[in-house]
């Protein structure tokens, strides 16, 4: 019992660190976890959704996600983290685009 | 034990982020070298990344497009066109700074080429 | 929810004016005409229903070739027995559409009032075959483009008459149709007009953009790109399906055939096109 506790304790803490550390750049990070794959898909998700809300979702973003699911599940997660990475910076660079875009007509 | 691993792997994570802080600032690690140029020009020519000849005449190039002008001008150095080079860069990496209408892709800001892509291709086209 | 999209579509319009972007389709069509006769001056208006041949005089006559004997014409006649072809109740497509044979193709897309839609050719087809205990058809490819063919056959020589509706809720169509076409889009970072309005007539590598006027008045289409790619040859696709591609080359997700978006796009797309002469199918690259 108390095992758990501090083995949910610590999970909840390296979440929150590895979190902190996705924060800008961890492409290049020598190692990522299961939990820093799922903070980034979490965040890739919120932002695809954002860009499918906007009509403007680009073309590859969710073949990107789909690899990064893959890397995922070979236990990967350096590589699935830079993928999900990838897809949110996608839907973020989207929803940018359709905002710049709100007023388009002929020029 | 676990613990440990984790701390580790955190640790790792931290140094590593540290680490590209400090070593990863554009524009600094491309030498203008003969390799960077040929490999500019493979990246240049291929449709699924640079794709310049959808719309650019380069001396070179197989049917090119006319959407944008020519960048291989006879008698006409690019560096003369362009003697700064960083705004040849800012030119490719995000044209809309110059002309928000324009049709030519923002390579860099929508990362269609990565910024060591992007590094090799300023080099291959500044050398024509 | 269909009235609180109403309501919203509705509220739009009366916030659109204030916000400086009234639309005016016919001063619209005016500019949009303008732009090509006076960038294709030596191009009569009529010809531009023959998209990039109207503006690409060396390979017009490789085109005008392959029309001698051309490749649509088997799938016309497919469309041809499938119209004629009793559903299981014992009715015909010519219980819906009626006047078919004389040509109906012009009056595509409308906005149906009742229903508060944009209904094109395609979707018509498929609420036919539902009216009629019928599964619906795909809509980018095989019979329905097969049907589509024959009816655009048919309709030859009518001139496009697209009418767009005064009503709040029609011109929201019209106005997401509009704002398709000019705003960028995908990774890339194109519109339809970057492409087909601003650069029509130029080389993107060794093909020539066609020009947006006179687009929809040769669709479906036969494509050698899409015989290519179908096992049995099967060249023939919807306007949507093209929209499709097109979507997918600037690198943005396309969006389904028939969805509200290509439907609002159709919309204005075609009402472009008005007064020009239907001459579907036509034969592309």
């Amino acid at each position: 019992m108390n095992h758990a506790k501090i083995f949910v304790g610590i999970t909840l803490a390296t979440v929150l660190l590895s979190g902190c550390a996705n924060y800008g750049s961890s492409d290049n990070s020598a190692t990522a976890t299961k939990a820093d794959f799922n903070t980034a898909l979490i965040a890739a998700n919120k932002s695809l959704k954002a860009a499918a809300h906007a009509n403007y979702v680009w073309r590859d973003s969710g073949k990107i996600l789909k690899k990064a699911a893959k890397a995922a599940k070979k236990g990967d997660f350096k590589t699935a983290v830079k993928l999900a990475n990838k897809a949110k910076r996608q839907g973020d660079m989207a929803v940018a685009q359709s905002k710049d875009q709100a007023t388009a007509g002929p020029q | 034990m676990r613990h440990t691993a984790k701390t580790i792997s955190t640790a790792t994570t931290v140094a590593a982020l540290l680490g590209t802080l400090a070593f990863s600032l554009p524009g600094i690690s491309i030498a203008e070298d003969a390799s960077a140029i040929a490999e500019g020009k493979k990246i240049a020519f291929n449709k699924k990344k640079g794709n310049c000849l959808a719309c650019h005449d380069i001396k070179g190039g197989k049917l090119p497009g006319n959407i944008g002008p020519a960048l291989s001008i006879e008698g006409v150095a690019m560096k003369d066109r362009f003697p700064d080079k960083s705004k040849l860069r800012a030119q490719i990496f995000d044209s809309r700074s110059a002309n928000p209408n324009t049709i030519m892709p923002p390579f860099g800001a929508h990362e269609i080429l990565s910024d060591a892509e992007l590094d090799k291709v300023v080099e291959y086209i500044y050398s024509l | 929810m269909k009235k609180v999209a109403v309501i919203v579509s509705a509220l739009c319009m009366l916030i659109a004016p204030l916000a400086g972007i009234a639309a005016n389709p016919d001063q619209d069509l005016k500019n949009f005409r303008k732009h090509f006769t006076e960038k294709f001056s030596s191009v009569p208006l009529q010809d531009f229903t023959n998209g990039v041949y109207s503006v690409d005089k060396a390979s017009r006559e490789q085109w005008e070739a392959f029309e001698d004997f051309p490749p649509y014409e088997i799938f016309v006649d497919k469309g041809n027995v499938l119209f004629n072809k009793a559903f299981k109740n014992g009715k015909t497509y010519a219980s819906c559409f009626p006047k078919a044979k004389k040509g109906i193709k012009q009056n595509y897309p409308f906005f149906d009032k009742k229903r508060g839609e944009v209904v094109t050719l395609e979707l018509a087809i498929n609420e036919c075959r539902k009216k009629n205990g019928e599964k619906p058809l795909k809509y980018k490819k095989g019979k329905m483009a097969h049907l589509s063919a024959y009816i655009a056959y048919k309709s030859r020589g009518h001139k496009g008459n697209v009418k767009i509706t005064s009503t709040p809720e029609s011109m929201a169509w019209y106005d997401r149709g509009k704002k398709h076409f000019y705003a960028k889009r995908g990774q890339l970072n194109m519109s339809c007009a970057d492409c087909h309005y601003y650069n029509a007539g130029n080389k993107i590598r060794a093909d020539i953009l066609s020009p947006a006027l006179g687009h929809t008045s040769h669709f479906p289409v036969y494509r050698n790109k899409w015989s290519l790619a179908s096992a049995s040859g099967d060249g023939m696709g919807t306007l949507h399906r093209r929209y499709g591609g097109c979507n997918k080359q600037v690198r943005a997700k396309p969006f389904k055939a028939q969805s509200k978006e290509y439907r609002s796009l159709e919309y204005f797309h075609t009402f472009m096109s008005n007064g020009l002469t239907m001459n579907g199918p036509g034969i592309r690259k």
